[in-house]
């Protein structure tokens, strides 16, 4: 038992299930205890449990599936305009391109939005091109430290086969780091469900998850927004163990 | 043992390499000619030995058509057409080149890895196939086939890294420090591969760095020593051959390990730790 306390030590399967079970009991009976009384910070699970049922019965499911959808619509744009500039920044002359939209990244997103908002009328196009301009920047910024990652060796192996340059390009970066987008999509996958969340309670069109949030905020219903945050939290771990899986299971060489 | 020089394999003039202002390496001047042995195909084995930094890497990136020189031509024979002693400037890809980590596409099996370097020959499917098949067998990588690099044995790796370079490109290959980081299992699988790959044609060089001066007075026949050289009194800072060893000339090339070439392997130790 007293090596569970010990910096470094190795432990079986069995006692990391234990520790884990430990760390769940323990919150669940701070939750509980901490909920209890007139007066307390966090919902009862009891209320949490009926802000999840009226929630189910307001449909959920739909407004999971419409965040589902702008996600997708968003990722779909996103990654296809990083990785256009990426492959391409390759290319001396339109590497500035893809250095400047990286450090777009700092922008607000407020600033963004105010001129979205000028050339776009349609709330729901609006929400998908604001988690677009935002998603890009940060998808660019890992995909050319991927690029940057890779060796000489690997370059120069490419070559010494008579790859040509755009062959090189094509083998080693695009078909050769494959798997390691679907890493960057995973890893840059949480800013961006949290800011979608965030972008559909700022610009309500079409419901989602975030729409859902706001209206619960507004009304100081406890129980529907920790009930929320749950659902949201378990939503994006799906996505995420998704995505982990299908890298792993396609590309049997990926050990990222 | 009686032997004979035939046609230009090699030809490396005035080479120089400089990165902005650094001169990595300045006046490499060698020729290298087909060996001819009586009854016996003889492929050429080159050594380049030399302490740490002094250009080795540089002339092979040179030698492989990977960076330009900045002087100098390097000639290779060009064995596409009839005539004898036609030679071509090297390029990309002429020679092959296997570096020290025996880097491989990391999302292609051994055989799509081969299939790959066969995709210029202009030679049927089904003949790429059966050449590709011969090889795995003969270098004992058949139930490798169908593996990523990621799981392959460290010798797996370097022989299918080997195989690759023969089949894309001509009789000429280069090996930045195919011994380093092996065990004794592997480095006798690395001497098979130089000896399969220099018994398969007579025009096959092989040209490599080593830090193991044993290995090189072992197995080559040509020994160069790249240092810094003593101009005037003072030593340069730039890379250069400063000693040339024929293994042939000396009588002492495609023999087992002996007295005289621990003679040798003194002999080099002392001009590198001069350069």
């Amino acid at each position: 038992m007293k090596h569970l306390f010990n910096p470094f030590e190795k432990i079986s399967k069995n006692s990391r299930l234990l520790i884990v079970f430990v760390w769940v009991v323990i919150m669940l009976t701070f939750w509980f205890i901490s909920s209890m009384g007139e007066r307390h910070l966090f919902p009862s699970p009891n209320q949490v449990l009926t802000g999840f049922i009226e929630l189910y019965n307001e449909g959920l499911v739909v407004h999971i599936g419409s965040s589902l959808l702008l996600c997708l619509k968003a990722i779909i744009i996103a990654v296809v305009i990083s990785l256009t500039i990426t492959y391409l920044s390759t290319i001396p002359v339109l590497t500035p391109i893809a250095k400047t939209l990286s450090k777009l990244r700092y922008l607000p997103l407020t600033g963004i939005s105010f001129y979205l908002a000028i050339i776009i009328s349609d709330a729901r196009t609006m929400q998908v091109w604001v988690l677009v301009v935002f998603m890009s920047t940060y998808l660019t910024t890992s995909l050319l430290s991927m690029i940057s990652s890779i060796s000489q060796e690997e370059f120069d192996h490419a070559r010494s086969l008579r790859c040509s340059r755009w062959e090189v390009l094509w083998e080693v970066v695009i078909k050769g780091r494959i798997d390691h987008v679907i890493e960057v999509i995973r890893q840059n996958l949480a800013i961006v469900w949290m800011m979608l969340v965030t972008v559909e309670s700022i610009l309500v069109a079409a419901g989602g998850l975030g729409f859902l949030i706001k209206n619960s905020d507004k009304f100081m219903n406890h129980g529907r927004i920790i009930a929320l945050q749950i659902v949201i939290l378990l939503v994006g771990l799906s996505i995420d163990f998704v995505l982990d899986y299908l890298r792993k299971a396609f590309f049997r060489y990926s050990k990222i | 043992m009686v032997y004979s020089t035939e046609n230009t394999l090699l030809y490396v003039n005035d080479l120089s390499v400089a990165y902005d202002d650094k001169i990595v390496i300045k006046d490499i001047n060698f020729v290298e000619k087909d060996v001819v042995r009586e009854n016996n195909v003889t492929g050429q084995v080159i050594a380049f030995v030399g302490r740490s930094g002094r250009g080795k890497s540089t002339l092979f990136r040179a030698m492989t058509g990977l960076i330009k020189p900045t002087t100098g031509k390097i000639l290779i024979a060009n064995t596409d057409t009839d005539s004898e002693n036609d030679a071509k400037e090297v390029r990309e890809g002429d020679i092959g080149f296997v570096d020290q980590k025996y880097t491989l596409f990391r999302n292609k099996t051994v055989y799509q890895a081969l299939q790959f370097a066969l995709r210029k020959k202009d030679l049927p499917k089904e003949e790429k196939h059966s050449l590709i098949m011969s090889y795995l067998v003969d270098w004992g990588l058949e139930k490798a086939k169908d593996q990523y690099p990621n799981e392959l044995s460290g010798g797996q790796r370097q022989r299918t890294a080997i195989i690759e370079q023969i089949l894309c490109s001509g009789h000429y290959m280069v090996l930045d420090e195919p011994f380093s980081g092996l065990d004794v299992g592997n480095i006798e699988d690395v001497k098979k591969a130089f000896n399969l790959i220099t018994t398969t044609h007579e025009f096959n060089t092989i040209i490599y760095s080593t830090h193991d001066i044993e290995l090189a007075v072992e197995l080559a026949d040509s020994i160069y020593v790249i240092g810094y050289p003593t101009i005037d009194g003072k030593r340069a800072n730039y890379g250069t051959i400063v000693k040339h060893i024929d293994m042939k000339e000396l009588n002492l090339a495609w023999k087992d390990f002996g007295l005289d070439h621990i003679e040798v392997v003194k002999q080099i130790k002392t001009t590198m730790l001069n350069s």
